[in-house]
């Protein structure tokens, strides 16, 4: 039995020694953005001197070019849609693939794996010269709607309504309930751990994506987190470390709140689904 | 439940539209694009046929230069990066599993919360730790007396440190993921086989051999996979950490053909680069999906 507990011991120890490795860039972001310039560029001590909020201050009066909070908005409301749109749009479809033997399915299921394989970048490029013929660069348009073309979602949901019994909603159909009503008040309240899960997933993917929207958007106003940020890093004249690190916080603590909630639900639609 | 066909397809049509716009289209597009001589900004549209895919892979072009320095690149980052992105993320999940709650809770928790960030923060965050000889890994790595405050090393400057560099963020921002992966799949083994075992004095060795490995051999596949795949794909490290510099040494696949494009103009060779690309992956895929097949056979048998 004490050897048990010795063992526990010094297995916590060494999971204590690899939290610092993974704690240690966030605690660089947060000290850092807490030092004023000089302190923040000359210094190599990891907690500041003197706590400053100069940095934080800055950011909120539009002192530079880096508009946080107008980034934070933009990003928060292509997210928020895009959730919804891809969270509504594949349940229809997996639904129907699933329950309503729509002519096809074999193939659209095959289709759909394949598809999942084909990686971003072979259609990335093309879209975008898509969206910058039909003059839709720097709109919302392309910061939301192209996210709704997830197979991943529709596959997941699949999966999961295939696996379980449909009784409930045979009785309902022959009561005579149209299939709108069974979808929301059946279907929607059983596959509700998927939907969680895709809607997290989709989530962290639109709010962290850079690529894309680093492509279709250029103008300052219309930034993205996650394009912001990028720009201060590729910009030669920003040379403010603490400030850098500062709306690099601001950027990660929405989905950092969220994923300290809501993780294990990655895993468990990830263990659930079939998608490995 | 019998349900007219037309009314399945209802169901399924705002997807479809969704998918034919913004995936389908921009796919075909691409494929035709490759075929033409697109250049941003111009109105230029020739119909080449397949001379941008020979002027990548065959002539001596700048175009071949840059699509083949970018894949050489690619593969040294997923020769360095996928033995250890497997075997650190495998080892903290063994790790966890014989960590009793709530603390397996918490050190889960803290090693995959990094996923949560975007690749443009970790490289923010990276950048400002290794960045110039007064950075705070440096100071630190001299106090410790492990490098001479006088040599301090070009993280982002010098081969090889700068690949060390992106496969130390990589391995920071992405191992939680397969890490939580294996950690349930280490869940479902029965703990009376453990018990078992070791009641035969089997040591811990034996067990990860004949209990362990067996259990968890599937995932460990996907883990292969999945990580190959992210390790082809780099782009957002390379292009913010180190600039894929220095000279060109980190500039991956993805970077060549974002710069064919959005630098060049090169519209159609770029979109043509990218099609190849998107042959390599699928390449691994397959390749990777038999050798699994083979595996399990083998498996089965022995069992």
């Amino acid at each position: 039995m004490r050897k048990k507990r010795v063992t526990q011991a010094a297995l916590i120890g060494i999971c204590l020694l690899i939290s610092y490795f993974f704690l240690l860039p966030f605690l660089f972001m947060f000290f850092t953005s807490f030092k004023d310039m000089a302190e923040s560029i000359g210094s190599s001590r990891l907690v500041p001197s003197v706590w400053s909020f100069s940095n934080y201050i800055d950011l909120l009066n539009d002192l530079t070019n880096v508009q946080i909070v107008r980034w934070l908005m933009n990003t928060l409301l292509t997210t928020i849609l895009g959730v919804m749109l891809v969270v509504v749009v594949d349940t229809l479809a997996a639904y129907s693939l699933a329950r309503l033997n729509l002519p096809g399915t074999g193939i659209i299921l095959v289709a759909i794996v394949w598809i999942m394989s084909i990686p971003g970048i072979v259609t990335v490029f093309p879209a975008f010269y898509i969206a910058k013929n039909l003059n839709l660069v720097d709109s919302f348009i392309p910061l939301i709607f192209p996210y709704g073309a997830n197979v991943l979602g529709v596959y997941m949901i699949h999966n999961f309504l295939r696996n379980f019994p449909k009784e409930l909603e045979e009785a309902a159909f022959v009561d005579g309930a149209n299939l709108m009503t069974i979808l929301v008040k059946v279907v929607v309240p059983v596959i509700r751990p998927v939907l969680i899960t895709l809607a997290f997933i989709t989530f962290l993917n639109i709010y962290n994506d850079f690529l894309w929207p680093s492509l279709v958007i250029s103008t300052n106003e219309m930034k993205t987190v996650t394009v912001g940020i990028s720009s201060l890093v590729l910009g030669s004249n920003f040379t403010n470390p603490g400030m850098m690190m500062a709306a690099t916080l601001v950027a990660v603590v929405p989905t950092l709140v969220l994923f300290v909630f809501l993780n294990r639900y990655i895993v468990q639609g990830v263990t659930n689904t079939g998608i490995k | 439940m019998r349900v007219k066909p037309w009314k399945a397809f209802l169901f399924f049509l705002p997807f479809l539209i969704v998918f034919l716009l913004f995936w389908a289209l921009p796919f075909i597009t691409g494929v035709v694009g490759s075929m033409y001589n697109y250049r941003l900004g111009t109105n230029r549209n020739d119909f080449v046929g397949l001379q941008n895919y020979e002027t990548i892979l065959f002539s001596e072009s700048r175009h071949h230069d840059n699509f083949f320095l970018g894949l050489g690149n690619t593969l040294i980052f997923v020769g360095i990066s996928v033995i250890p992105l497997v075997i650190i993320c495998l080892l903290l999940a063994l790790l966890l599993d014989r960590v009793k709650d709530p603390w397996k809770k918490v050190f889960r928790t803290l090693f995959f919360m990094s996923y949560a960030v975007s690749v443009t923060a970790v490289s923010a965050i990276f950048i400002w730790m290794l960045n110039g000889p007064g950075s705070y890994i440096n100071v630190t790595l001299s106090r410790l007396g492990i490098i001479s405050a006088e040599s301090p090393i070009g993280w982002l400057s010098e081969q090889p440190f700068a690949w060390l560099s992106i496969l130390g963020a990589t391995i920071w921002w992405t191992v939680g993921f397969n890490m939580m992966l294996f950690v349930n799949a280490l869940n479902e083994i029965d703990t009376q086989l453990y018990e078992a075992s070791s009641i035969d004095g089997a040591s811990y060795p034996k067990q990860f051999r004949y209990i362990i490995m067996p259990s968890i051999i599937h995932t460990f596949w996907f883990v292969l996979l999945n990580t190959t795949i992210a390790s082809f794909n780099l782009y957002g490290q390379s292009y913010l950490i180190t600039r894929g510099g220095p000279g060109q040494s980190t500039s991956s696949l993805s970077l060549q053909i974002y710069r064919t494009i959005m630098e060049n103009k090169n519209l159609s060779v770029g979109m043509a680069m990218a099609i190849l690309m998107g042959f390599v992956v699928m390449l691994f895929c397959m390749a990777q999906y038999l050798l699994t097949q083979r595996k399990k056979d083998y498996m089965e048998v022995r069992k």
